[in-house]
């Protein structure tokens, strides 16, 4: 059984809509699926159909979610937060046959045809003949490789990725139906996604939640349905420590996860010490989208031996170093089909056969533990979301004409301006069109960028330049 | 004496509002006291971790947790601060 056929019927509720409050069994819940299913039965009579879904922590955008994989279509899950035109440039890219998102979102192409209102989600159908391409029969899920910065950029999953991946973390997190996690991350993001999936194949009570911690209305929901578990990254942790989790009173509160890059050890070293104290297990655990979402962890009781560590290996997975140039590869069965640009790769079967270069690369010790050292490519994740620079860079001179550089850390995103009047548009744009945080970015004008003796920008000494 | 207390008031409010202003980088004329957290894409709870910090910072305060969580609004935020008895 696979854990969208929602084969858990003895289980009493699924849903719990924060705003709503509406409970499910996964009966029911059931039921919403199979209305989705005919619905979509009655659009597109034509094989497998590519569907964009919008999401929001829903019971709306769950159920065309599980419609999709029980209904063997293929489905891109995106943040409703992406602009407009970000937003149509996907579209006209990956031409979905159906989209399903929130009612108040802006006006879609106009080959697109609202049909259906449900719980707040439109069902909209191309109105023509899908031109699109035939779509790979192992394809279940497209996700951004970005977020917000809508480069087109997909990974692509297949079902037995998905499936692999909630066996393994339900069996190392020793899920169990009692659990209950409030949704503290967004569907569309791998990690958030993988939360979801692993509880419905134990059969778990899910707390749909699109609140935050550092809102009211999160704690009053916390304290009302006591959930078991949440699951955050690196800032979320911040947020944590800065409200004094230490002294929260959270009696229904076992389990913490955290992922989404890496978090400071000292950070680590209070929630472990914290946790410890509350009786809360705290699991660091490390991957990414292309492995479906989890490649390792670090067991609970081990987290003093091997604290800045990623651990060990999921289970069903191993990790080994590049002999070489010491990249991490991780082999296992969640390794994603490969990536894709545009709707024709949709066709494309699996590319990688179970074997993923990570682009991190790491050390070894005589315990086995791997640790990062670094990155091949360059990429930051500020806020848990991963923010390629290079991508960034052609971005900005596309829409300005002048060459920026952009360089970064976890905490920071730099970029260098050749002159002071494109400080405020570089800063707009990143901001208002590409979802990133003023408070973790800094934007300056340097017209001398340091290079190394090949002509090539020497990025780390950018970096300490536009710190200083 | 009222008269001065008012006016260290509002020198306070000001200071607020300025610090609201460059954190959430949004002019100061779009910060009135029904500016609500969340109902801007600039105050999230990133922007919002970082307001906490710059608070504390500019009034030497280290704000409570339940008085984070209830910041929801610059109205807010300016009547929660009053508590602190800040001093400028």
């Amino acid at each position: 059984m696979n854990f969208w056929d929602l084969s858990h019927s003895g289980k009493s509720i699924v849903v719990n809509n924060s705003e709503t409050r509406k409970n499910y069994s996964y009966l029911e819940f059931q039921d919403r699926v199979d209305a989705f299913k005919a619905e979509m039965a009655a659009q597109n009579t034509k094989g497998k159909t590519l569907g964009f879904i919008f999401c929001r922590n829903s019971p709306a955008a769950l159920a065309g979610y599980l419609a999709a994989l029980q209904g063997k279509q293929a489905v891109c899950l995106l943040s409703v937060q992406l602009a407009d035109f970000l937003r149509d440039e996907l579209i006209r890219i990956y031409q979905p046959d159906w989209i399903w998102a929130p009612s108040e979102m802006g006006a879609l192409p106009n080959n697109y045809d609202g049909k259906r209102e449900w719980e707040g989600y439109r069902l909209s159908c191309i109105s023509r003949e899908s031109k699109g391409t035939e779509i790979h029969p192992d394809l279940a899920v497209l996700l951004s490789t970005s977020g917000t910065t809508g480069t087109p950029k997909m990974v692509r999953l297949s079902y037995r990725n998905l499936q692999a991946n909630a066996e393994s973390i339900a069996e190392y997190l020793r899920l169990t139906s009692n659990e209950c996690p409030v949704t503290t991350l967004p569907m569309h993001y791998s990690y958030g996604l993988s939360v979801v999936n692993s509880h419905l194949q134990v059969g778990a009570t899910l707390l749909l939640n699109n609140h935050d911690m550092m809102t009211r209305s999160f704690w009053n929901l916390f304290k009302e349905e006591n959930p078991t578990s949440f699951a955050g990254v690196p800032y979320t942790f911040q947020m944590l420590h800065r409200l004094k989790f230490e002294q929260m009173q959270l009696p229904s509160l076992r389990t913490i996860t955290q992922a989404g890059g890496h978090l400071d050890v000292q950070y680590q070293e209070y929630f472990q010490k914290a946790c410890g104290r509350m009786n809360v297990r705290f699991f660091v655990m490390y991957g990414q989208t292309e492995a479906t979402a989890r490649i390792s962890y670090i067991p609970v009781e081990k987290l003093s031996d091997c604290l800045g560590s990623i651990g060990i290996s999921i289970p069903d997975g191993r990790m080994e170093a590049d002999p070489e140039t010491q990249e991490l590869i991780y082999h296992g069965p969640n390794v994603m089909m490969g990536y894709a640009e545009s709707r024709k790769d949709l066709n494309k079967g699996d590319e990688l056969n179970g074997r993923l270069r990570t682009g991190d690369i790491v050390r070894q010790d005589e315990r086995g533990h791997f640790y990062i050292q670094g990155r091949l490519k360059r990429f930051i994740k500020p806020f848990g979301l991963r923010v390629n620079l290079d991508d960034l860079e052609s971005m900005i001179k596309k829409r300005f004409q002048k060459a920026c550089y952009c360089t970064g850390d976890d905490s920071h995103l730099l970029i260098a301006v050749p002159h002071e009047n494109l400080t405020q548009e570089v800063k707009n744009l990143m901001v208002d069109t590409y979802g990133m945080k003023l408070s973790t970015l800094r934007v300056s004008t340097l017209t001398d960028i340091p290079r190394l003796e090949t002509g090539k920008v020497n990025y780390a000494a950018l970096k300490d330049a536009l710190l200083k | 004496m009222k008269e001065r207390e008012a006016e260290s008031m509002n020198d306070q409010n000001e200071k607020i509002r300025k610090i609201f202003a460059d954190v959430l980088g949004i002019p100061v004329e779009k910060i009135d006291d029904d500016l609500q957290y969340n109902s801007i894409p600039e105050w999230d709870s990133i922007a919002h971790m970082a307001l906490i910090t710059a608070l504390d910072k500019s009034f030497d305060i280290m704000i409570e947790t339940e008085d984070i969580i209830d910041m929801s609004s610059f109205g807010k935020a300016k009547e929660i601060l009053q508590k602190y008895e800040v001093v400028l």
